[in-house]
């Protein structure tokens, strides 16, 4: 049977096909698919995390690696559901209205994703009634607002203030290119990330303040 | 057709070079009369909301360099992909249409043509067997159209001209990202390392042949290219795949540029490039353009990294352009060390965005001539 440690390292090296192969292998060995996610894919993508704050990796290294996890939870997640085990915190994450760009947004989901986190991508383009919608119906912990574009920020800063206003105990991430923190503080979101491994770091910390 | 003549609004700067010698001179460190005087462009809204652009009817950035009398550059080049992909419709729902673009992309479109963004789909290269059809179809190293015209090229721009002259040296891999999309060109150097390999020879290849015809007949003063390879924080192209499959072509191309004497090879790409210095300069390419602040920080940090072998064009900060002359001074101000030594001609580090406020624009051009002109 492989080691658990052989898939956190295929997923941080990227190889889907060993991650896909190797995640089979475990489970025909026994293993229980909660300890796959969490003592092999997470581990893997945590790595990946490091190595891309240290600019160690970049993007591409980081979609690869993203990709392989992305099909091996694809093995993992109807048994994970079928054994009524749900990860503790679920994010909403999406792009703002008026913005089409979903690298980093996906990237985001992906590194949350490997955190053990249940998240629920709405897409690109997502209105701030479909956020608070989501965040309604998924009780969620967390909401992720990602933006690209200077012209978007607004739409950014309209769905903090939407999300604000309907009193949900929900704490609100924001990301993207033009964002910095400054911005983030005044449009009153309550954390923000310039990369995918910090956004775990702040994630966690923020949905552990809110439990 | 007859369009009538700019009249320039700002005089040109004085000067004793003409602006090829100052643009050869400066960009090798020589001794200049004056800071070369350009600038990379805005975007079209400037032209609707700028008062001194719509006034005059200045429309695009060609005539805008004519009217605000910058220094002349001008570049001749061959194609890449040629012919492009047609325009097609693939698909139409009751709200929205699939397109494919020149670059093979297919995005979906709002059937109303109300203005906005394509959603990007899906790329027609995905496959070797993709780029096999695609190498031959668009990639066609005979094709009659990518013949060099001298004739024509020296009739534009005679030996004599008094500005220089850039050659073309296309996109070794910034092109392979349009065709084959951010994420595709990231699972493709995984998944079909030797695709993306033929893919970038043969970009090599038509910049090499276009090279052997035109360098032997006209005196280039500098190459260009484009490449767009980074993001704010990093390359967006695996840095060990840049290494080992782009930075060979670009030493194969600048090996062919420095025997016929063109020894300035600069290359546009936005975003964070520091990570891709070492790999640039290694392959020849030796001026980064435009320097985007937000990504690559204060251009006088990696000046005084690299040395004299790196060259910028840009690295004035939009954003500073943006907070007022107090933020314009300061940061114009932070750069004269570096106009004095040589190899830096700056610029706003993009087209430069409405958000600044034209009187600030012009009180900034004012402020380059007083600090870097003959007039200070
Ligand atoms: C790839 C790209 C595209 C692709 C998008 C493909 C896709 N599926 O997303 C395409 C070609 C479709 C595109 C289109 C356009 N683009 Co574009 N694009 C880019 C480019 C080159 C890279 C963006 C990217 O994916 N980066 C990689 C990812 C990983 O980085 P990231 O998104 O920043 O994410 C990281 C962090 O920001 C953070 N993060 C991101 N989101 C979130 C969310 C949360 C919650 C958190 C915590 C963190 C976080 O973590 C991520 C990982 O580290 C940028 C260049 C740049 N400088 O950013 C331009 C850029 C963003 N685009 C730009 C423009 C102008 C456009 C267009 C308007 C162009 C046009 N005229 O058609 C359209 C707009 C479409 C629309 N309505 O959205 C400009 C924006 C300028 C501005 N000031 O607003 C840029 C900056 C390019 C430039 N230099 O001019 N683009």
């Amino acid at each position: 049977m492989p080691q658990l440690s052989e898939l956190t390292a295929a997923v941080a090296a990227g190889k889907r096909t060993d991650t896909v192969r190797l995640t089979q292998e475990l489970l025909a060995a026994g293993s229980a698919p909660q300890d796959i996610v969490e003592k092999g894919l997470v581990p893997g993508m945590a790595i990946v995390g490091e190595q891309f704050k240290k600019n160690e990796i970049f993007v591409p290294e980081m979609l690869v690696a993203a990709r392989a996890m992305k099909e091996a939870l694809k093995l993992l997640e109807p048994l994970l559901a079928s054994a009524g085990i749900k990860p503790k915190y679920t994010a909403i994450i999406g792009t703002v209205q008026g913005d089409l760009h979903d690298i980093g947004k996906n990237l985001i989901s992906m590194m949350w994703r490997g955190a053990n986190f249940a998240v629920i991508d709405l897409g690109t383009n997502v209105s701030a009634d479909k956020y608070l919608a989501a965040a309604k119906e998924h009780n969620a912990n967390l909401v992720g607002l990602s933006a690209l574009l200077t012209t978007t920020m607004p739409a950014m800063k309209d769905t903090v203030r939407i999300l604000k206003a309907a009193g949900l105990s929900t704490k609100i991430m924001v990301g993207g290119a033009p964002i910095t923190q400054a911005f983030a503080d005044e449009i009153g979101a309550d954390g923000y990330a310039a990369d995918a491994g910090t956004a775990v770091d702040i994630a966690k910390k923020l949905v552990g303040q809110a439990a | 057709m007859s369009t009538p003549a700019i009249t320039p609004f700002l005089p040109k700067w004085r000067g004793s070079l003409t602006d090829r010698a100052r643009f050869q001179r400066q960009m090798h460190r020589q001794p200049v009369d004056r800071c070369f005087n350009m600038e990379f462009g805005y975007w079209d809204d400037n032209f609707k909301l700028w008062p001194m652009f719509r006034d005059h009817g200045i429309t695009n950035n060609n005539d805008a360099d004519i009217f605000l009398n910058f220094d002349r550059t001008a570049v001749v080049g061959s194609h890449w992909m040629h012919p492009t992909f047609p325009y097609e419709e693939i698909s139409r729902t009751a709200t929205t249409r699939v397109l494919r673009n020149g670059d093979g992309l297919i995005a979906e479109v709002p059937m109303d043509g109300h203005d906005t963004i394509p959603h990007f789909l899906d790329s027609s290269v995905k496959t070797p067997d993709d780029w096999k059809r695609v190498k031959e179809e668009r990639f066609d190293r005979r094709h009659p159209d990518r013949k060099a015209d001298i004739a024509a090229i020296l009739r534009d721009h005679p030996a004599n001209r008094d500005y220089p002259l850039g050659v073309w040296c296309g996109s070794m891999i910034g092109k392979v990202r349009d065709m084959l999309t951010v994420e595709g060109l990231a699972y493709a150097v995984f998944d079909y390392p030797e695709m993306v390999e033929d893919i970038v020879e043969t970009s090599c290849v038509l910049v090499e042949d276009f090279l052997d015809a035109v360098l032997p007949h006209v005196a280039f003063d500098y190459a260009a290219g484009w490449e767009d390879i980074c993001y704010k924080s990093g390359p967006l192209v695996s840095v060990g795949f840049f290494r080992d499959v782009v930075v060979p072509r670009y030493k194969r191309i600048s090996t062919k540029l420095r025997a016929h004497g063109v020894d300035i090879w600069w290359i546009d790409c936005d975003g964070d490039v520091r990570p891709l210095i070492p790999h640039f300069l290694a392959g020849g390419v030796n001026t980064m353009f435009p320097w985007e602040v937000n990504g690559s920080g204060h251009p006088g940090e990696s000046l005084d990294r690299w040395g004299p072998e790196l060259r910028i064009m840009g690295g004035v900060d939009k954003m500073a352009l943006g907070r007022g002359r107090a933020a314009i001074r300061q940061w114009v101000g932070s750069l004269v060390p570096y106009v004095a030594a040589g190899g830096f001609i700056p610029f706003c580090d993009h087209r430069c965005p409405p958000n600044v406020d034209p009187d600030d624009y012009l009180y900034y051009l004012n402020l380059k001539e007083e600090l870097f002109g003959m007039r200070g």
